[in-house]
This record gives C-alpha cells, structure tokens and sequence, in this order.
C-alpha cells in the first residue's frame, strides 16, 4: 500500500499578490490542496481600519476575483485554506459564501475560524509593547487592533469537519500549510518532529514566488530564466520528504540556492524558529537537487511549542507624509542639499505637530545612510522628505514644502507628495490558553 | 575581494529586527565565511543603520550564516520613515564587505 501523501501548493504570499499563478496552480490538477496567505505585518492594521470604516469590509480585497477559482478548484475536489479574512472573517466568508451560490456552486463547506482578534484583551490589560518601550495601556487611546497568531489547530479541525474552504483571520503563514499537511498525514500536532517538517514545508511555500527565484536575482552572478512569469511553489510531502517543485513551464527556478535563501528567511536562529505550532529547528536540513527545478527537502525537527502566541498591536501614529523632487546634471548633489536647508527652515515654522522628520537623497544616501559610497558624484538625485504628524493638516503642510520647491533652487523637478494614515503594528505576547479559537462551517 | 564575488544573501524583516542570510556560491568557502564574516564586522558595516545588536548563527548543514539585527528599522517597518522601511537592500550591503581570501 502507498504510504500518505499530498500535494499543496502556494495560492498566494500577500494580499496583493498576482492572481494568474494562483489558478494556473489550481487548474493544473497538480495539487490537492491549496493554502493562500494574504496578510503581512501592516495588512491587519489596515484591513482594520477599513472595517472601522465600514463594517462590512476589513477582509482580503480579491475575494470576488477568487470565487471562480474557488469553485472550480473545489469542484476537482481540492481544499483551500487561507487567512482571506485579515480583520473581518464573518464578511470574508459571506462574501465567498455569496460568490460560489451567485457561480451556481451549492453544498460546498465552508469554515470560519475565529478568535485571533485580541483588541479587548490589548485595551483592558496591560500588555507589554517591547519593541517601543511602553505598554498597552500607556498608548490605549491609540490602539486600533491587536490580532494573535493562530496555529494549525483549528484548521485540522475545520478539515476534520468537511471544509473545502477554510478561512480565518491572522492565521500564521506556515500554518496553513501544517494544517493540511497533518491533516493529511495523520501526523499528531504535539508529534513536534512531525510539526517541524510539515512547518519546514509550509515556510517554503508561503512566500511564493520568493522560493522561485522572486527576490533572488543579482545580475551577473545570480539570473533565473523568465522572472517576468514566476510559477508559485508547491510540495508532494509524504512520511519521508518533501518534493518541492513548481509547474513546468513557468518562470524561475527552484534549486539549493533559491531554498536555502528561503529557508532561512525571517527565522531568526534557525534551531529556535518559533511558530504558534512548534519550535522549529531548521538547522540540519537537507536539500537535494533532484531534478529541474525540483529539490527533496527533509531533516528538519521541532520542539514544543512556544507558550505565548505572538500578536500584532496596530498603532495610530496619526499621518505619515512623503513629498519628492528631482535635480539632475551638474551641482545637482548641492542643489539638494541646498533644498533640503531650506526644507529644514520651512518646516521649523509647521509646528509641534510633525512629530518626526528625515530627508533623505535617493541616488546618494536614501538607502544606507553613509554606509555605503562608491562615487563621489552622482547625474541626478532624488530629495525624498518623509514626516510623522499628528495632524492631516500638518503632514499637508510639510509636503506643500516640497512641492515649492519648484521655486528653487534651480531646476528642481518630477513632485510628488502623498499623504496617508499612519498605522504602524508592534509585536506583543499572550500567554497562549487566554486565546480561544472557535470553528464553524457553513454550506452554500 | 568583495563579499558579492563569492557570495550571495537575502534579507527579511520582523518588525525592527532584520534577518539577513549568507551563503557561499561554494560550500568550501564556508569556512572563510566564518572567518570574515563577523558580528563585529557587520556591525561595522552597517553602523548608525542598526541601534541593536548583531547576532550570528552559524548552519554548517547548509554552509550558511544568519545575521539577526536588532533595533535595524528605524523603528520597525510600519514605524520607520525610511524609504525601504523593510531592509530588503540590506542584503546588498552585507555582501559589500570586503574579504581577505589569503591565508585561509
């Protein structure tokens, strides 16, 4: 008899990732499973503030564009799972549920899970915000959100329960591949060993096209073919290994190369990789080249699961504004730096409501400061000025300084200003048993 | 010798913390990694970019080393008014450094 296996691939690695990959992926019949991760750092903080906006929105922005994909994927029998639902599961489901019934799809299971949204337990404790030296309850009037990171858990029991379609809020990333994998395997979540290799899996696939070749070409020394048509990632996984591949004629490749920057991407120390389902260790694991764009991976262990569940404070830190001009050819460097004195002055007449400034000159120092200076001169820079304020009005203000930079020094170019919110997110920790999660799965 | 010649990298970000990984093109140059490629070094390398620490994990299993850089984004990525609020050009510095390949 054959031992166990799956094949999932990746849907999607942001909430603005590309869509062809994905239904490519999902009309190929190559996998069983799918898991989509819509959701980075700042991505909660904003759907967040859509939903203040409107109750009705908060959830990932391509649910529509999804449906067809959804019910032709569920109609070959495959299984998605996805953090689709960013500060708004219930509409995220509602929205799906509504799409597949109007696509003439009836009797598919659907499963919401909820309980990531930890906005009470940040603005009625006291949590620690490590990363700015302060405390829920020292900045409450500014909090807008909290939102834990949920683990594989509910989603094996969503699966459990019949789910073609598993949606959540702040699942983590590699979760929703654990999910299926376990699921699949029959692999125990506290079989920790087992966890980390279904984890080891799900950090390969939940970046997408960055374990393609995205984000990974450094001409001459590193090219991938076709970059402008990156296939997403996907794993035949069984007891033993995974084969991680990706559909053929797509662009990029899949090699030791482009996995080893994948795996040890965003972990930290390898041996402690900590999720919401493991403590992963990364540090022995072995890749094969096996065939083009074809890698085993296998080796990868764990150990108990961290006893908090990491959560993301988002943050209302007012209005953020950035405002650009170009100067080019001769003097330019002098021209800017001669702009930016008188940027300096201007803003000096704002007020206390900027509450914090940089100027930068792209083309010299926007990116690392003085760190890096290969030439002593550049054809043309770029002055950036980016300001924190607490007022709209303000952050207007200091950009419309820019802007009359028109007017001198000479030759100044090409604005553009932007003013926007500024939410930013910050880490916490809550003890893990303060978290509930609650499943449930609806038909259409 | 540049770092780049021998080596490539990627970075990544949580919060203000940034992780950046290095390997060799050639699993024998591991070792020289090791050697020249120091927390001090980097450290210098990236100067007033990083207000933390630097923190080197060594992965002989696959002839990589993985910096932790703390307090590196300017306060975190949805904080900082940084133009790449992400460091994701950090992985170009680090292979900026230069490498003494004799005597290894």
């Amino acid at each position: 008899m054959a031992s166990p296996s799956l094949s999932i691939g990746c849907g999607s690695a942001y909430a603005n990732d590309r869509l062809q990959p994905a239904f490519d992926l999902a009309r190929s019949g190559r996998v069983q499973y799918m898991g989509f991760d819509c959701l980075a750092e700042r991505t909660l903080a904003l759907a967040q503030m859509r939903k203040l906006a409107d109750p009705s929105k908060g959830q990932d922005e391509r649910i529509a564009d999804l449906v067809p994909l959804v019910a032709e994927f569920t109609d070959s029998g495959g299984r998605i799972v996805g953090n689709f639902g960013a500060a708004n599961p219930a509409a995220a489901v509602g929205e799906f549920v509504d799409g597949l019934r109007r696509a003439g799809r009836t009797g598919v299971k659907v499963a919401i899970i909820e309980g990531d949204d930890v906005f009470d337990i940040a603005v009625h404790e006291d949590l620690e915000l490590p990363e700015l030296d302060t405390s829920t309850q020292a900045i409450r009037d500014q909090i807008v959100s909290a939102h834990a990171y949920i683990g594989a858990e509910p989603i094996v029991e969503a699966l459990e329960r019949g789910a073609q379609l598993v949606v959540g809020g702040r699942l983590a990333d590699p979760s929703l591949f654990v999910g299926p994998i376990c699921h699949e395997l029959g692999w125990s979540l506290d079989d920790w060993n087992r966890v980390g290799e279904a984890t080891l899996v799900g950090h390969l696939l939940e970046c997408g096209v960055h374990s393609t070749g995205g984000n990974f070409e450094d001409p001459p020394h590193r090219v991938v073919p076709d970059p402008w048509n990156l296939g997403f990632p996907l794993a035949d996984v069984t007891a033993d290994r995974a084969v991680v591949t990706k559909l053929p004629g797509t662009g990029g490749a899949v090699d030791s190369r482009t996995a080893r920057t994948q795996i040890y991407y965003e972990i930290h120390d390898p041996q402690h990789y900590l999720t919401p389902d493991v403590t992963a260790d990364f540090s022995s694991v072995r890749i094969e080249e096996t065939g083009r764009d074809m890698i085993n991976v296998s080796g990868a262990r764990g150990s108990a699961r961290p006893s908090n569940l990491k959560a993301l404070v988002g943050v209302n830190r007012g209005f953020k504004g950035v405002g650009e001009i170009t100067y080019g050819g001769p003097g330019c460097l002098d021209r800017a730096r001669r702009a930016d004195e008188i940027l300096r002055h201007r803003l000096a007449t704002i007020g206390d409501d900027i509450t914090d400034f940089r100027i930068d000159l792209q083309g010299w120092n926007s990116v690392f400061g003085d760190a890096y200076r290969p030439v002593d001169d550049v054809a043309e820079v770029r002055l950036r000025l980016a300001i924190q304020a607490r007022t709209r009005e303000a952050a207007a203000a200091a950009v419309y300084e820019v802007e009359y930079l028109y007017f001198g020094p000479a030759g100044g170019g090409g604005v553009v200003t932007s003013v926007t919110p500024h939410i930013a997110v910050t880490p916490a920790y809550i003890p893990r048993d303060r978290i509930t999660t609650r499943v449930e799965v609806v038909t259409t | 010798m540049k770092l780049r010649e021998i080596a490539y990298a990627r970075s990544g970000d949580k919060s203000d913390t940034s992780n950046i990984c290095v390997f060799p093109y050639d699993d024998s140059d591991y070792p020289l990694l090791v050697r020249e490629v120091t927390e001090d070094r980097v450290a210098t390398l990236f100067g007033n970019l990083v207000r933390g620490e630097v923190t080197r994990y060594e992965i002989p299993a696959n002839a990589g080393l993985n910096f932790v850089l703390t307090k590196a984004l300017g306060g975190g990525v949805s904080l900082t008014l940084r133009s790449d609020p992400h460091g994701k050009s950090f992985q170009s510095l680090i292979l900026d450094m230069d490498i003494d390949v004799g005597s290894a």
